[in-house]
């Protein structure tokens, strides 16, 4: 019996992974640490990340139709690929958990101060509930539309602050150490660009699948882009204050002042990381949940959904005291701990499969 | 608190037992349950206060752990 009846277009895996992609890095800007050259180290982030969605498209493509869980049992054997998987599920449960704590504090830090943070995860995680619950079609089709408006928020914003810029603010160009600009792209290809892994969970429902590398390159292309835009007018605009401020892009835009009229315009950055985050969280979601289900070989994944999103929710708010703790560890911790689910075992996965020569085997026993 | 996580818990149950047991998917139905269970204990242990083991203060230790031997 078939978990997902649904079946997705390449154009909407595009923008499905743009969404993804810009997610929380839209107000957390992803190289921080290499301050006023930090475009420069989301390109170079660009470029390691590119070479992992190689690694997972190759994958995909080598299994059409399996997700994640599926062909960790055809590669290592149904023991060790289920603990694998479970390994899977847990890095995807609790990086939804991060994003979901991550709009908590921005919710609770700058716009409401006075509410608890548990309302905000807990409408955030209902609304991915009903999304997961839908289905991955849902999923990819609202992408379409977000996605669109966070283009023109960007662009917009970014037009209406050219007056505030000053591109003096970008130089000296290459001024950090190299230790530290390698650091700082390594942790921009972790935090936005290799967490797409989530994606081998949602490929094999591609309508083509050898749409799947060409869709996943223009998809990370362009959300790099976006994020060197956002970068560049973040410190055009800010200069060194910039690296002290926990979200630059909020401090950025309220600076938007046309005539007096049209000011305070930073409640869209918060619309913003409510749209993309909603579909970071809805899709790794819809991986832990789909993943469990096929990992205990249920019929329906659907009885999953409010239970992992209740423990999602309960997860986000015991992980950290303070906002400081969260971006700490962001910047810190997660560029190394992502690194086994990121590099590591999809890179495993594609020499073993390709030295055992795993899928043909089975297209030959089909034919 | 404990009233409010009580009624949303039930509120869960109640939206998604009926169904699982008119399909007699009893299996879906203990995982559900599990599921259901790790939550509350989750949230429940938190509203009271006591130390839940931090899964983000194990991940710092062992990523520590791995940098200091690669120095």
């Amino acid at each position: 019996m078939k978990l997902e009846g649904g079946k997705i277009a390449g154009s909407e895996l595009v923008f499905l992974m743009i969404g993804f992609t810009l997610g929380s890095s839209l107000i957390l800007s992803p190289a921080q640490a290499a301050k006023h050259d930090d475009w420069l180290a989301i390109l170079a982030g660009l470029g390691e990340g590119l070479v992992f969605a190689l690694i997972y498209t190759t994958l995909a493509v080598r299994f059409p139709g399996k997700t994640l869980i599926q062909f960790n049992d055809i590669i290592y054997g149904p023991y060790l690929g289920k603990i694998i998987s479970l390994g899977y599920l847990w890095y995807f449960l609790q990086l939804g958990s991060l994003v979901l704590r991550n709009f908590g504090d921005f919710f609770t830090t700058i716009i409401y101060p006075e509410t608890p943070m548990i309302v905000f995860i807990v409408l955030v995680a209902l609304i991915c509930a009903s999304a997961v619950r839908n289905g991955i079609e849902v999923i990819a089709r609202c992408s379409i539309l977000l996605v669109v408006f966070t283009f023109v928020v960007i662009f917009g914003t970014a037009i209406l602050l050219a007056k505030d810029m000053k591109f003096t603010n970008l130089l000296p160009v290459f001024d950090i150490p190299l230790r530290e600009f390698i650091k700082a792209s390594h942790s921009a290809a972790t935090f936005p660009f290799g967490e797409t892994v989530a994606f081998l969970m949602v490929i094999p429902f591609l309508k083509k699948v050898k749409e799947a590398k060409t869709s996943s390159i223009i998809a990370l292309i362009m959300a790099a882009m976006l994020l060197v835009v956002v970068a560049v007018r973040d410190t055009a605009v800010l200069g060194i204050t910039k690296t002290i401020s926990t979200y630059p892009a909020y401090q950025a835009v309220r600076l938007i002042d046309v005539g007096k009229i049209l000011t305070r315009l930073e409640i869209l950055i918060a619309i913003n990381l409510l749209s993309m985050g909603f579909l970071k969280i809805a899709v790794l979601y819809y991986g832990a949940v789909l993943g469990t289900a096929q990992l205990l070989k249920l019929r329906s994944y659907l009885p999953l959904v409010l239970p992992m999103g209740a423990f999602m929710v309960s997860l986000s708010t015991l992980q950290f005291g303070s906002n400081i703790e969260n971006i700490n560890f962001a910047q810190e911790i997660y560029p190394y701990y992502a690194l086994p689910f990121q590099v590591g075992l999809p890179l495993i996965s594609l020499l073993i499969a390709i030295l055992r020569g795993v899928p043909k085997k089975m297209k030959g026993a089909k034919k | 608190m404990i009233i409010l996580l009580m009624a949303a818990f039930a509120g869960i149950v109640l939206f998604e037992t009926p169904g699982l047991i008119q399909k007699k998917y009893w299996r879906e139905l203990i995982v559900f349950f599990m599921f259901l269970l790790l939550a509350f204990i989750v949230s429940l242990l938190q509203i009271f206060g006591a130390k839940v083991p931090n899964p983000v203060k194990g991940i710092t230790i062992l990523v520590k752990g791995f940098l200091s031997l690669m120095k």
